[in-house]
């Protein structure tokens, strides 16, 4: 039992370090550092960026084209972007379907789609809830009916994230009636330029259009994009599952934004208020914590001795932790958390922000923006469900 | 970065685990805690597993080992809510291998690591509180001699022990001392604790003593986080036991013709007692991986362990006893003595409130585990 990393693993942190300052682009980390709103060109500026040092996939084994780095060299990649001020991945592409394909898809498939998911050239992105469907997501309807070489598909997408600039989509559909709701899911990828496929932006509380609408029309996809075997989809979706263990905890970024919690708090003048000061320090013990929690399992993974399945305790723990940090900061502000002025997120902005400080404008809307966390991927309390049935059975 | 215990520790384990399920059952804790809350067969036996010498160099007859065998041994301990204070041996032998003479370690160590002697920390203070550096205690200086007068309180198994290491004033600074419990002007008052476990006072009037340290505060805030560390993975153990009740209790208990644990508000419960119970286990860890780091580094890292100890143990023994309802509250049921210990650890070495405080002082602008 040893804390410390070895020096083979600090030597490619070091490596990590040096190639991300040297690779990431100052205007995108300025934004990620302050928070300010970040354009779809930003994103995959970053995306291709990786993509052209084959670090976009960097979760993946050699065969397809990855580093095939283990479990702490992925987290150590991650910790380095999240720290130095990197967008946070889009992971519909490199982080969950490109694992799919690969595990289950045909030859035909994965040389179809992950180079152009490796490079960053194709946006993906998920065609999971519905509107009858969120926690319970097994009783999804929207249908896809074989005809001939085709599937049929009909009904409605809802919460698709950025699906405004998605190019493929990859959609659980149901093909049978038969049994249970798990086993008549299907695993199709479609192209979102098909016809009969609608778009549309949902705006969220913070005004930002950050999730989306898709419905499908009589929208005819070719049966070779059915990824594996008819039925089975609910099978590949819970494998992708899997591939989002730590990440979903995102403990890299919560120490990013505990950096930028004190700043905001010194700048703010409530850094040396005991009360307010407590609170910092119950979230640095929090964030801490979580990071042991993390470290435990990516020890686990990478000698693979002791299996720890506590997948759900990382989502609700990361998941708190993303919105107390987000409610301190706004807390920290104050007053100053309260001007709406939308325009004042984007970097450059020029105007008058009240108070002065325009580093405050995105406080209330990411504490706004970030209620979501205990909500998607499985609420907190299907999490809690889940945790349960491993203690009590 | 690696977590995995060696095969060593893992037999380790193994062995404790063995003597807490066949050696010390809850018929044989209640007998204990009902002639006084410690015994010394019972200390004994701890000594002949060699966990007595865990902390004591081999060539002072010991084992020489580290804090991950300690946290081993500890957390194995916990599960059977142990009363015989083998963290204060822990305690002791450390800090005399660190900080002592060699004829104060030649004297007294290989005795510790036999059991045939017990030496305990006795710091409390009454107005001390948590604070490390109060002490109202008097070390006075005579040809050759040292002798010492004051009060200490809350000692573990006070009444017990064969020596204690006590700090006292000399002058303007903080020393540390060994006193023997047959030396004169010495008077112990005991009584048990919420926990079963014995304790006493200390009463020293000109009571001869012997210098270890002059640098008594270093030795002490040392001394303080071994403990902290040794407490941590008790009560993972304690813990982890809590659960291992409660989740049985709850298996088996009906009402409303049903077994409770399938009543969703309860099993909500029981997911985030075993959020609590996971996130403590990391901090324990933490703390033991820790434990040799340079003190600056080490006091802030108990400091944010024992901060999520507390937290962690006062919520697991709360809910344990709501979870079994009315069973919970008495004395006859198993829960309630782990519950009352839980309670005691967490104002022991300074309580979570004071913690948070000493994290909140020290904080950084970066922070995680490696900052």
């Amino acid at each position: 039992m040893d804390l410390a990393f070895t020096p083979e693993e600090l030597a490619f942190r070091d490596e990590i370090r040096t190639w991300v300052k040297g690779n990431l682009p100052a205007d995108i980390s300025h934004k990620v550092h302050a928070a300010m709103r970040l354009t779809r060109d930003d994103m995959q500026r970053w995306a291709q960026i990786l993509g052209k040092k084959g670090w976009l996939g960097w979760a993946w084994p050699t065969q397809f084209g990855g580093p095939g780095w283990n479990a702490i060299q992925k987290h150590l990649f991650e910790e380095e972007c999240a720290l130095a001020g990197a967008p946070r991945v889009v992971p519909f592409g490199p982080v969950m379907v490109a694992p799919v394909i690969m595990a289950f898809g045909n030859a035909e498939q994965q040389q179809r789609f992950l180079p152009g998911i490796a490079s960053g050239e194709v946006w993906w992105s998920q065609g999971y809830s519905e509107p009858g469907s969120g926690s319970d997501l097994a009783s999804l309807k929207t249908r896809a009916e074989r005809v001939g070489d085709k599937y049929i598909v009909n009904g409605q997408k809802t919460w698709t994230t950025l699906g405004q600039y998605g190019e493929w989509i990859f959609c659980l559909v149901r093909t049978s009636n038969e049994g249970k709701p798990q086993t008549g899911i299907s695993f199709l990828l479609i192209d979102m330029k098909t016809p009969g496929i609608t778009v549309r932006p949902i705006k969220l509380l913070d005004g930002e259009c950050e999730v989306n609408e898709v419905w499908f029309d009589n929208v005819e996809v070719p049966v070779e994009n059915l990824v594996g075997e008819e039925n089975k989809g609910w099978n590949y979706a819970k494998h992708l599952l899997a591939h989002e263990r730590t990440n979903i905890a995102d403990v890299n970024r919560a120490k990013r934004e505990l950096e930028r919690l004190k700043r905001i708090a010194k700048a703010e003048g409530v850094y040396d208020d005991l009360r307010f000061r407590d609170e910092i320090a119950k979230l640095e013990v929090d964030i801490v914590a979580l990071e042991m929690l993390v470290l435990r399992v990516l020890s686990a993974e990478k000698s693979g001795k002791n299996s720890l399945d506590i997948a759900g305790l990382l989502k609700i723990k990361g998941s708190e932790i993303q919105q107390r940090y987000a409610e301190l900061m706004m807390l920290a502000a104050g007053p100053y958390s309260l001007p709406f002025i939308f325009e004042a997120m984007d970097a450059g902005w020029q105007g008058d922000f009240p108070g002065d400080n325009v580093s405050n404008a995105p406080l209330a809307a990411n504490y706004f923006n970030m209620r979501k966390t205990t909500i998607y991927g499985g609420s907190n309390e299907v999490q809690r469900n889940i945790v349960a049935q491993t203690v009590l059975g | 970065m690696d977590f995995d215990f060696s095969d060593d520790q893992e037999q380790l384990r193994d062995a404790v685990h063995k003597w807490v399920d066949k050696g010390y059952d809850f018929d044989r804790r209640r007998a204990i805690a009902a002639s006084g809350g410690f015994d010394r067969a019972a200390y004994t036996e701890l000594a002949e597993l060699g966990l007595t010498g865990l902390y004591v160099s081999e060539a002072q007859g010991g084992m020489g080992m580290g804090p991950v065998e300690g946290m081993v041994v500890m957390e194995a301990l916990g599960r059977g809510i142990v009363m015989e204070p083998l963290t204060q041996t822990l305690i002791t032998s450390a800090v005399l291998e660190g900080y002592g003479p060699d004829g104060l370690k030649t004297a007294w160590l290989g005795r510790i690591a036999s059991g045939e002697a017990l030496v305990v920390l006795a710091h409390q203070e009454r107005k001390g509180r948590y604070n490390l550096s109060h002490c109202a205690t008097q070390a006075k200086e005579a040809p050759d001699a040292w002798s010492l007068t004051g009060v200490k309180h809350m000692v573990p198994a006070g009444a017990h022990a064969d020596a204690y290491l006590v700090p006292a004033m000399i002058g303007d600074s903080l020393g540390l001392f060994l006193v023997e419990r047959n030396a004169s002007g010495l008077r112990t008052a005991a009584y048990a604790t919420q926990d079963s476990a014995a304790a006493a006072d200390i009463h020293l009037d000109n009571t001869p003593a012997q210098l270890l340290s002059r640098d008594g505060l270093t030795a002490l805030e040392h001394a303080v986080d071994i403990g902290i560390a040794s407490l941590c993975a008790e009560a993972v153990g304690v813990m982890d036991k809590t659960m291992a009740i409660t989740i049985e209790y709850m298996n088996t208990r009906k009402q409303f013709n049903t077994v409770i644990s399938s009543f969703q508000a309860l099993r909500h419960r029981v997911a985030d007692m075993k959020m609590q119970l996971e996130l403590a286990r990391s901090m324990s860890f933490y703390a033991s991986l820790k434990l040799n780091a340079p003190a600056d580094e080490r006091r802030s890292a108990m400091a944010r362990a024992k901060y999520q100890l507390g937290v962690s143990m006062r919520f697991v023994g709360q809910q344990a006893v709501q979870l079994h309802g009315g069973i919970g509250v008495t004395d006859e049921y198993i829960v309630s003595h782990y519950f009352k210990k839980l309670t005691q650890l967490e104002m022991t070495w300074g309580d979570t409130l004071h913690q948070l405080g000493e994290v909140s002082e020290r904080m950084q602008d970066t922070a995680g585990v490696f900052a």
